[in-house]
């Protein structure tokens, strides 16, 4: 364990402290960064449309994502496997690959316009990508996966039978549903909306892709500050903002919920 | 195994929903594998006239094999990497006696969460300070730091499942620690250790945001490379990299799925 720890003081706790150093240091200690993220509208901006899109993706997740994890979790093997290749096959495939696919399909003259226009349902492209609709289609395409596994690790242990008890005790399909089910599998949805929202925060490829300048968000303003302004105060002001929120909730609820549960995917035995 | 008894129309509603659901996921990489069969450069889709011409332009210019070459290489580096570095940090965590061992398998998975991004531009000041930045170096260290967390979790787990009573028989028929661990501990989790070098080597080969920050006109990886011109045309010739980035996803889970059921069979036995 010992050459683990040195190698993540080196690569990885020493870089992000630099990174924190940098960001009060211009030829001696100053807060300025620090008071400018909070003034300049820009960066507020970048930091409401992070959290906008943030919690927008968590929310279709967990609609999306729950049925899905609960049909895995409560039918038969087989299909059960079927299911979970679909799942594993996107889930592994490159984000920049499937991210390009979503700018073949969304694009102006992609296969979702060419489509209407062809059947007549519109005359001209409707703009699916570079705005909202595309980083939104392409976060819930990446993420998807990583609010099923935590919910499917959890639903996976839940006693069926409980459900079938309250069944025979004369409930409704609905409410043995809502009053026995949905309560056991609740630790599985706080620990996909919390992994899914600490993801998306700190999401780079795919809002810098898809979205416009209207879809900055922290991590693409992060980018900017580097490649474009080069204002590196600036942008180790970011990132230590960044590693601070996605720091907090991922100590609070750590605690709460059992970090393998949180990482999920790995087929967690405990 | 049906939670509301037999079939009824909420199943059947359940089902359909989950198969859109699917066809969402599924879907993109479909198109994009059809389309990467065109022989024109409009991605038609379906397409007109089938062709390998995108295939062929993928592997007979150095502008797209150099770059795959150096991803491969640099995949191999950071998964033999992470590979140790995460079973060692497993096998501590599971099977060391100390305290703090919660919160130091915390710290060890942590950057699972912590942004790409974030991370990306702490190891940019770095290495910009050392002159390391865009060289392999720069970008096996960064992708073993991504890469490790995976090694950890499902060595992990394999750990935590495994009899550890073999491994007491060993000590206690006077094997050292070293040698109970080498030949009694590592062998009993081998298929979790093979599927993490996998994920590892799966994880640095498609990762694209350290690649990004950390490479540049030195050490351009493939990733890096389809960024680029995704940012600034559509080049057909993308469609056929993705086609061929998706089936080595696809074989190296095939691989993990023949070496757990390889696993399985002798101690069904």
């Amino acid at each position: 364990m010992l050459p683990a720890l040195v190698f993540y003081v080196a690569i990885y706790v020493y870089p992000l402290s630099r990174l924190g150093a940098w960001s009060v240091y211009d030829k001696g200690f100053t807060l300025k960064f620090y008071t400018e993220l909070f003034v300049e509208s820009m960066y507020l901006k970048a930091l409401g449309n992070t959290l906008e899109i943030s919690l927008l993706v968590t929310a279709v997740c967990l609609i999306l994502g729950y049925p899905l994890a609960y049909l895995i979790a409560t039918t038969a093997p087989t299909p059960r496997r079927i299911l979970m290749v679909l799942v594993l096959v996107p889930f592994w495939t490159s984000i920049l690959v499937r991210t390009f696919a979503w700018i073949v399909i969304l694009g102006n003259n992609g296969l979702v316009n060419r489509a209407f226009m062809a059947t007549g349902i519109i005359d001209h492209p409707v703009k699916l990508l570079f705005n909202m609709v595309g980083v939104q289609v392409g976060m819930v395409h990446v993420l998807l996966p990583f609010m099923v596994f935590p919910l499917l690790s959890v639903m996976s242990r839940i006693d069926l039978n409980v459900v079938r008890i309250a069944r025979s005790l004369g409930a409704t399909p609905t409410r043995a549903f809502l009053h026995v089910f949905l309560p056991l599998s609740m630790p599985g949805v706080a620990a996909g909306c919390v992994l899914v929202f600490l993801l998306a925060i700190g999401f780079y490829v795919t809002p810098a892709l898809l979205g416009g300048p209207g879809e900055i968000t922290l991590a693409t303003l992060i980018d900017m500050m580097i490649n474009t302004l080069l204002n590196w105060g600036l942008a180790a002001t970011l990132g230590m903002l960044l590693v601070a929120v996605v720091a907090g909730i991922f100590v609070a609820f750590s605690s709460l919920m059992g970090l393998n549960r949180m990482i999920g995917a790995g087929g967690d035995p405990t | 195994m049906k939670a509301n008894g037999g079939p009824s129309p909420g199943r059947a509603a359940l089902w359909i929903f989950c198969a859109l659901l699917l066809a969402f996921l599924i879907a993109p990489i479909l198109v994009i594998i059809i389309t990467s069969f065109n022989a024109t450069p409009y991605l038609e889709f379906p397409p007109r006239a089938v062709s390998l011409r995108w295939y062929g332009s993928f592997f007979s210019s150095a502008h797209w094999v150099e770059p795959t070459l150096l991803s491969a290489k640099i995949a191999v580096i950071t998964m033999i990497l992470a590979t140790v570095l995460g079973t060692a940090a497993a096998i501590g965590i599971v099977r060391g006696g100390f305290r703090a061992k919660r919160a130091i398998e915390l710290f060890l998975v942590s950057p699972v969460v912590v942004p790409i991004v974030v991370l990306a531009l702490g190891l940019y000041f770095l290495f910009s300070s050392y002159h390391v930045l865009d060289t392999p170096l720069a970008l096996c260290l960064g992708h073993t730091v991504i890469a490790t967390p995976i090694v950890i979790v499902i060595v992990a787990a394999a750990l935590r499942l495994s009899d550890r009573s073999m491994e007491l028989a060993a000590r206690s028929l006077g094997a050292n620690f070293w040698r109970a661990l080498w030949f009694v501990t590592i062998p009993s989790v081998k298929p979790a250790v093979l599927s993490g070098a996998a994920f590892a080597f799966l994880i640095s080969f498609d990762e694209v945001v350290v690649a990004i920050f950390l490479g540049g006109p030195d050490a351009t990886t493939l990733p890096k490379r389809m960024w680029e011109t995704i940012r600034f045309e559509i080049d057909p010739t993308l469609t056929a990299i993705s086609s061929l980035l998706t089936l080595i996803a696809v074989l190296v889970l095939i691989c993990v799925e023949l070496v757990r059921r390889a696993a399985d069979v002798p101690d069904k036995t």
